[in-house]
């Protein structure tokens, strides 16, 4: 058994997978911690209300609520597995976005903004092309693509500055965020797109099934009733799959990673490094933008479209997904699953107990410092019998509690 | 009997993970002379230094100051006991002065405040009593690296240590500042202080040494008394097997001119001037070129202004015949290959398999992909055949990550890649830097086999047994320009020295006739 774990840990993938696996458990583990310590502070619950806080936080996802006499039940609840499916959608999407990026050399932190655009270019093809006159799948592609297309144009503006300025992605990313929170605010404001027909909607836009483009539910609405999924999932891991044999067997992959692994040996070898800061920014953004799209053209949800005071979480959350997936664009699909499961888990604390929801991204928090710890981690898996002492590397995990996320304003 | 060893390193074993970097070595220092250690790259000479030096604690062994065990737990111990180092890369701030420099660690203090007075007076004296030539108000970023040595030297003489210990020293200087620094270290041993001399310039070690241990693959090999043996014998120690020394080649048989630089001029980064100033020279296919000269005269640009990493700020360059002054990296690579300087900036994606560095510039060819897949098999079949011909080992064959492999390793396989290009030029700058003696022997093999191909061969190279063995032709390169030509049967290092250090030239530009 010993041996086997040992040669296990000599795979490189194997540490990476297992450095992620501990970031989630301590994450979860300080989530239970923080629960316990607000529970016993708090002169409103007691140890029951804690008990149940734990519970949910371990195993929200199979929670069916409470029984006659009190008591939290579990099992499977297909309204949460749905919905967490549903909001897998844009978060593995965002965090291809960030991961396409890592991989190149490149931190796209400009995933918020490509969102936006991304956002408000679907909404306006799929509101403004009349479904009477053409058919509401072709006016649902349309929108999807020019989601796409708005996000690569704007992610490309901070690769383009990159290339030719040699101003750092970040900062370019960070302005171009902020612009297009108030480029979106500019398009949507006294728009014909503006909900005006539900009384006090008029901070949102239609949803897309106010012109009859909605993305597909077949036969998912039948698994798992009661919740929100569709089949933009589906979409979402196929890009995934799409991505992974993009990076990894074709060349213009090749050259993306290795301009990202080494830019000066890409240029020795004759790689237009600049061409592909570009592209590699481009196509970070279209995936950011079908993140968009696909969670708008849902149908379920509309957009609040007063974003100039706040940029939208699910840009912000793909770089956890993409850290904890090691930027493996498979991986980001399971730990995008991961992240929206713990948004779930955040509605029951809400919803049955004291609780509220910020708990958990006290949890996302957590991961995300220690996911910046994965390479020690790796390090420590590797050599564990040579140097037991890097176990207390493991230490600094609660400090990140302080480190919670700051809350989007996204219309639901 | 051993009261003349002044530092006893007994059975000394130190072991990282994986791998014994010291098994059982015991070096004994005797009072006044100066000790070679010698073995190549790999062979646990600085980790035995790092040992005596306190960086590293040893598994095994003890080590004794004049028959008395010590510990040595940290640097600080050790300039404690005497023992001094100067290290292969200077330990020195570069904005700070000479004389601060060397007081760094070590001053007198009054109520707090600084004592420079009596610390400038005694650094003088040791500067004049030893012909140490420094301008102590002068910041180090603005010394020349044989003065920056001398600082380090200063530094070990400031803190009156007995056992001096030199790494690699000779590494960045000229023939004349190396005459001087040997000349220093007898002064030295003549005073009783004791030396320890790392190298694996066998040449250095014959002129220099006492007495020379030997390493191989972090084992003891022997110590031997210098004057009892030869280059040949201790280089046959130090690689356990027969090396050929010399290069063994026939004379060139120059063609037609492959390379033509004509007032050729590359901007430096560093400084407003041209750091390549109106360069001229032909490269004929089937000779080997070498450009000597001190690292940082111009070299490394006129290489990046020749291959297209850096744009040239003037004059042309012309590659079998056409004009490639402005061409793109990829276009000027179709008829060059480039064994670059900094292996692990330019020469491989170090995240990469072995098998993806192989074929660095080649994945677009037809015959490794199809409609923009790259084509798995025919890269691993090739690279199973370059490993095979190049003889390039490696702990998983094509698949090894290209960070794992050593340093003589990654560069056979840079140069079975741009060997196995097949074009008409080759630039190769530093070929065999940091290589041990086996490693070295094989590049130089491989090199003067491509000139006798009728491939012209430019070399650059900081290494004169180098530049002296491996060349038809030489060219001195000071600041930029060209300032001589040589026959390397009609001249000498000497001779190479005063040019590489400015004090003759010919006539401006050196330009072939």
């Amino acid at each position: 058994m010993k041996e086997k774990w040992r040669q296990l840990m000599e795979r490189d993938g194997a540490r990476t997978v297992a450095s992620s696996l501990i970031s989630i458990v301590i994450g979860l583990l300080v989530g239970c911690i923080i629960v316990i310590i607000t529970g016993l502070a708090s002169s409103s619950m007691d140890g029951g209300s804690v008990w149940d806080g734990v519970r949910l936080v371990l195993g929200g996802i199979v929670s069916t609520g409470r029984d006659a006499a009190g008591r939290l039940t579990f099992g499977f609840n297909p309204a949460n597995v749905g919905n967490m499916l549903f909001r897998a959608t844009p978060l593995i999407l965002t965090g291809l976005s960030v991961a396409v990026a890592f991989k190149t050399g490149l931190f796209n932190i400009g995933a918020p903004g490509q969102y936006l655009m991304g956002t408000a270019a679907t909404l306006i093809v799929a509101l403004s092309i009349p479904t009477s006159s053409v058919p509401s799948p072709v006016v649902w592609l349309l929108a999807f693509l020019a989601g796409i297309l708005a996000g690569a144009l704007w992610g490309a503006i901070p690769g383009l500055v990159k290339a030719l300025l040699n101003i750092n992605e970040v900062l370019a990313c960070i302005m171009t965020n902020w612009i297009a929170a108030n480029v979106v605010t500019w398009i949507f404001d006294g728009s014909v797109w503006r909900n005006l027909e539900e009384y006090g909607k008029t901070n949102y836009i239609y949803k897309t099934t106010h012109n009859g483009v909605e993305t597909a539910r077949a036969g998912l609405d039948a698994l798992f009733p009661g919740s929100q999924v569709n089949w933009g999932f589906g979409i979402a891991v196929g890009i995934a799959v799409l991505v992974y044999v993009f990076m990894t067997k074709t060349t213009m992959g090749y050259e993306l990673v290795a301009c990202g692994s080494n830019r000066h040996a890409a240029r020795y070898a004759g790689i237009n490094d600049k061409r592909n800061i570009v592209l590699s920014m481009a196509i970070a953004g279209g995936l950011s933008g079908a993140g968009a799209a696909l969670y708008w053209l849902s149908g379920n949800t509309e957009f609040a479209w007063l974003t100039y005071q706040a940029l939208p979480a699910t840009g912000f959350n793909g770089i956890p997904v993409a850290l904890l997936a090691a930027s493996n664009p498979i991986g980001v699909i399971f730990t995008g699953c991961f992240m929206s499961m713990l948004n779930i888990v955040g509605q029951q604390l809400t919803s049955l107990t004291p609780y509220n929801e910020y708990i958990t991204d006290v949890i996302i928090a957590t991961i995300v410092y220690l996911s910046a710890f994965s390479l020690v981690i790796k390090l420590w898996l590797g050599g564990r019998k040579k140097r037991p002492k890097a176990q207390e590397l493991a230490a600094p995990a609660p400090a990140a509690a302080d480190g919670g996320e700051e809350k989007g304003g996204e219309g639901a | 009997m051993d009261s003349e060893n002044v530092i006893e390193m007994l059975h000394i074993t130190k072991e990282f993970p994986g791998i014994i970097a010291n098994d059982d070595i015991t070096l004994q220092l005797r009072r006044g002379e100066i000790h070679a250690l010698l073995g190549e790259n790999g062979a646990g000479k600085s980790t035995l230094m790092s040992v005596l030096f306190g960086l590293y604690q040893p598994e095994k062994g003890v080590i004794k100051k004049n028959g008395q065990e010590v510990k040595i737990n940290d640097p600080n111990d050790a300039t404690a006991l005497g023992i001094g180092m100067v290290h292969q890369h200077f330990k020195l701030i570069e904005v700070f002065t000479v004389l601060d420099n060397i007081i760094l660690g070590a001053e007198t203090t009054k109520a707090g405040f600084l004592q420079k007075k009596e610390a400038r007076a005694k650094v003088e004296a040791l500067s004049q009593r030893y012909g140490l030539k420094v301008d102590l108000d002068a910041k180090v970023e603005d010394i020349t690296v044989g003065m920056q040595q001398r600082v380090e030297i200063l530094k070990m003489l400031y803190r009156d240590n007995e056992i001096l210990i030199f790494d690699e020293p000779t590494a960045v200087l000229t023939p004349q500042e190396i005459d001087e620094l040997m000349a220093t270290m007898k002064e030295f041993a003549k005073e009783g202080k004791s030396i320890l001399f790392i190298s694996h310039k066998l040449n250095e070690i014959m002129a220099v040494s006492d007495r020379v241990t030997v390493l191989r693959k972090g084992r003891y090999i022997g110590t031997v008394d210098t004057r009892d043996t030869d280059k040949q014998a201790l280089s046959d120690m130090m690689v356990g097997r027969s090396v050929q020394l010399e290069v063994k080649k026939a004379p060139a048989q120059p063609g037609e001119a492959v390379l033509s630089l004509r007032d050729f001029c590359v901007p430096s980064r560093a400084h407003k001037r041209n750091a390549v100033d109106h360069v001229s020279f032909d490269v004929r296919a089937g000779e080997i070129v070498c450009i000597a000269g001190i690292d940082g005269n111009g070299q490394t640009e006129l290489v990046y202004g020749l291959t297209g990493l850096e744009k040239s700020s003037g004059g042309t360059v012309t590659l079998c015949g056409e004009d490639i002054s402005h061409a793109s990296i990829r276009h000027r690579g179709r008829n060059l290959s480039h064994i670059p300087e900094d292996r692990h900036k330019h020469g491989l994606v170090l995240d990469f398999s072995l098998e993806q560095n192989l074929v660095l510039q080649r994945y677009q060819e037809k015959r490794f992909q199809t409609r923009g897949f790259i084509n798995r098999g025919a890269v691993r079949e090739y690279a199973r055949q370059l490993i095979g011909q190049y003889d390039v080992r490696s702990g998983q064959g094509p698949v090894t990550a290209a960070r794992s492999m050593s340093g003589g390793n990654q560069q056979k396989a840079i140069i079975a890649r741009e060997l196995d290009r097949e074009k008409p030029l080759i630039v190769a700058v530093q070929p065999t830097r940091g290589l041990d003696v086996g490693a070295i022997e094989y590049i130089h093999g491989q090199l003067v086999a491509e000139r006798d191909r009728g491939r012209a061969v430019l070399l650059v190279s900081l290494e004169l047994d180098e530049v002296m063995n491996l060349s038809d032709r030489i060219l001195v390169m000071y600041e930029g320009e060209i300032v001589g030509e040589f026959d390397p049967q009609q001249t000498d290092v000497q001779e190479l020295g005063l040019y590489m250090a400015g004090a003759k030239r010919a006539e401006k530009g050196g330009r072939p006739a």
